[in-house]
């Protein structure tokens, strides 16, 4: 008995050794539930801070299976950042199975960077489930747009400053220093997208909409007649059809969605498919929020010369 | 002497009002010079807030195609009341506060909780002799399609500390007309405990296995698996008590720790029904992240409790669960699954008969809208004598989230006929065709792994 106690008590002792000792380096431990907020709490949190995404930028960020690990993440978590808007709703599960009372809905380690971003796509009327996979709330895909970046970045801090109040200056300091850099950035990116300016991309999905709008491109159409669902073969010939007689030249797809079905369509078509960095991480080389951008940035202008 | 006095208190007579006339015009240059200095500062503050406006409002909206970075808004100095989230002092907490009111809160139209409604219909197609002997999968219901589980879901949060699940069940027990409606699930979760800790308290699903907590929509077959349905009954276990978990944030893997004292009502397994000799139940599940495309669940659950001629029961249960999700996919490639049941329970002579069954479960999606697998059970009985396999192969089409098909096909064999024999029919070999179709209407939570 007193070998199996000591065994125990062996083993407890390593494990806490063993796992993961921020708290111990003063660090703040976030969790945020994309990859985008990930690269961009980092900024803003600088050396202290810690986070962990509950995603990787290749999947669909609307169906994260929910897995115990992303509870045990958040078990340890100070602040969770999350998108809002229904994008992350799966998150509410794993945050409240997590046993942690700082994060859940209300608690003050709750951040959620959708507060004051003017939210386009607003249904205007009824909504139901025979449009598809629709957002009651608008659309949420609004990270893709880094003309939204201030204002993100203004809740990631307000979030991170109420669990850290002392650090306040700190995290606004790194922010500035951002948004310096990402204005630099925009110029540069304006200029790359001028010529192309008012030019027609169709998406698979309706994820660019704060993106296009940003740098004035129009969306034509979507490959999905209803978001969510995938599309008939009728609506695709009839995309096609337009696409031909608009001469577009480009289809936007996200990596998890059917990008061979993108590809057969832009044959078709006569056009590009673009795989887009939809989030950090979703293609090689958009490794954080600016390569992100950067890449589709660079990846519009080219495909639409 | 008295000259002397009276002239000093003449003196003071005519003097004391030019000093307090003094003193007031100083004290009026004070204030003056203050207000002087305030009115400098609200104007420093209208004009820092003109140009924070004028910044603001030439930010591009979202809805325009200015290709140009907005200026960012101004940071909020520390004072800002946004930091009013710092803990609270004792004597704050001691202070009388309002009590928490949502509804004088709550906006125009605004719910404060989500509504769902599951339908779930099931039909199947057997041998005469199987229904004479009411020994199908859906005991007394064979050759027939009904509503298993029409289920109105109510659930939210209560308060910054609570939430709430209210679950509503209509189905056909029996042939005919009527319709039962009962209360299947109403809990209260307590969010805000310390220590990793949460509590739950209620009439519940309990979390004894994999798939007990699982509702019959949303269980990956058309029904639950036999080990279940011969050692807990149709429905599998739900109890009306309370139960506490613990996750420790010590571990490099996820591990929870449940503990849980119920009333025992279950007739199958126990049946006492009083917490003076109450059902108390424990689990202990670990997860594994193999790979990010690979999850491996391990579980391990106990329920002691009395039967209703108070003989003690006691069940132990363990459970695996192993996911392939290839990387960039909506739905897994691969699920593997197995659950076993070893039930101890006192006989009437005293003595101890332990009983055991399992199950084993492989489901391949190749496609987001296909699904096909098949599962193995074999299970003893928890009182009489003898056993039964089954193996039921499976198909699964899902136009949508929100809508799914299923057809399946089941064989079952018994070693004998005892207690499948009602009516003289004979339930030792049963061949099955199960259908089902099942509906989700409006808010329906996310699934865990």
């Amino acid at each position: 008995m007193r070998r199996l106690t000591l065994l125990i008590l062996t083993i407890v002792a390593a494990t806490s050794v063993l796992g993961p000792n921020a708290q111990a380096a003063g660090k703040l431990k976030v969790v945020a539930t994309i990859s985008d907020l990930k690269s961009l709490t980092e900024t803003i949190g600088g050396d202290l801070v810690e986070v962990d995404s509950l995603t990787r930028g290749t999947q669909n960020l609307h169906e994260a299976e929910v897995r115990p690990s992303m509870m045990l993440k958040l078990r340890r978590a100070d602040a969770v950042v999350e998108n809002g808007l229904g994008l992350d709703a799966w998150a509410d599960v794993a945050i409240e199975a997590a046993n942690n009372a700082n994060i859940i809905r209300g608690g003050r380690g709750r951040i959620d960077i959708s507060r004051n971003v003017e939210v386009l796509e607003v249904p205007g009327s009824r909504v139901d489930r025979s449009m598809g996979d629709v957002h009651p709330q608008g659309n949420p895909h609004f990270s893709l747009d880094p003309g939204l970046a201030p204002v993100i970045t203004q809740n990631i801090v307000e979030g991170l400053a109420r669990v850290a109040p002392d650090r306040r200056a700190v995290f606004e300091q790194n922010r500035q220093a951002f948004l310096a850099r990402l204005e630099q950035e925009m110029v540069k990116w304006t200029q790359a997208m001028a010529p192309v300016k008012g030019a027609k991309v169709v998406v698979f999905h309706p994820v660019y909409v704060y993106f296009l709008t940003r740098f004035g491109l129009v969306q034509a159409a979507a490959l999905e007649d209803r978001p969510g669902i995938p599309p008939s073969p009728q609506h695709l010939a009839t995309v096609i059809r337009e696409m031909k007689a608009q001469k577009i030249k480009a289809i936007l797809v996200e990596p998890w969605n059917d990008v061979k079905l993108a590809n057969r369509v832009a044959e078709e078509a006569g056009a590009r498919a673009l795989v887009m960095a939809t989030a950090v991480g979703a293609v090689k080389g958009a490794d954080n929020y600016i390569a992100a951008i950067d890449y589709n940035i660079t990846a519009l202008a080219k495909a639409l010369r | 002497m008295l000259r002397l006095m009276l002239a000093v208190v003449s003196a003071v007579m005519v003097l004391a009002p030019a000093v307090a006339r003094a003193q007031d015009a100083e004290a009026l240059r004070r204030e003056l010079d203050a207000l002087k200095k305030q009115q400098e500062q609200y104007q420093k503050a209208i004009e820092a807030l003109s140009q924070r406006l004028q910044k603001l409002e030439s930010q591009p909206a979202p809805g325009t195609t200015q290709p140009v970075a907005p200026a960012p808004p101004v940071a909020q100095s520390p004072s800002n009341p946004s930091s009013q989230m710092t803990p609270l002092s004792a004597l704050d907490l001691a202070r009388p506060r309002q009590p928490f009111a949502l509804y004088q809160q709550r906006g125009a139209g605004q719910l404060l909780f989500d509504i769902g409604v599951t339908g779930d219909f099931v039909g199947n197609v057997t041998q005469h002799n199987v229904e004479k002997a009411s020994a199908g999968t859906f005991s007394g219901r064979e050759n027939r399609f009904f509503p298993r589980e029409i289920e109105l879901s109510l659930f939210g949060q209560i308060d910054p500390y609570a939430r709430a699940d209210v679950r509503i069940e209509a189905g056909e027990e029996a042939p005919g007309g009527e319709t039962d409606v009962t209360l299947a699930e109403a809990t209260i979760t307590l969010l805000a405990l310390p220590y990793g800790t949460q509590a739950k308290l209620g009439q519940m699903r309990n979390r004894f296995g994999w798939s007990n907590v699982i509702h019959e929509h949303d269980l990956p077959w058309v029904d639950r698996p036999d080990v279940y349905r011969a050692f807990l009954g149709e429905d599998g276990l739900v109890e009306k008590g309370f139960e506490a978990t613990w996750v420790p944030d010590f571990l490099p893997f996820y591990l929870e720790i449940l503990g849980g004292v119920f009333n025992g009502d279950n007739e199958t397994a126990f049946g006492y029904g009083r917490l003076r000799e109450p059902l108390v139940t424990g689990r202990v599940v670990a997860f594994f992240e193999l790979t990010d495309t690979m999850g491996l669940q391990v579980g391990t659950s106990v329920a002691n409790g009395v039967t209703a001629d108070r003989r003690t029961s006691t069940l132990l249960g363990y459970d695996v669960k192993y996911k392939y999700r290839p990387d960039g996919w909506l739905h897994p490639l691969l699920t593997l699954g197995t659950e076993g049941i070893y039930s101890m329970r006192e006989g009437t002579t005293g003595e101890t008969k332990g009983r055991f069954g399992w199950y084993g479960w492989a489901e391949v999606q190749p496609w987001r809208q296909w699904a096909f697998g098949a599962r193995y059970d074999a299970t003893q009985y928890p009182a009489m004598a003898g056993f039964q396999w089954a193996i039921e192969p499976y198909l699964t089409y899902v136009p949508s989230e929100f809508l799914r098909f299923r057809a399946a096909y089941k064989h079952t064999e018994r070693s004998h006929r005892d207690g499948f024999d009602a009516n003289g029919g004979s339930g030792r070999v049963v061949d099955e065709l199960l259908f089902q179709a099942t509906f989700i209407l409006g808010a329906h939570p996310a699934h865990r792994f």
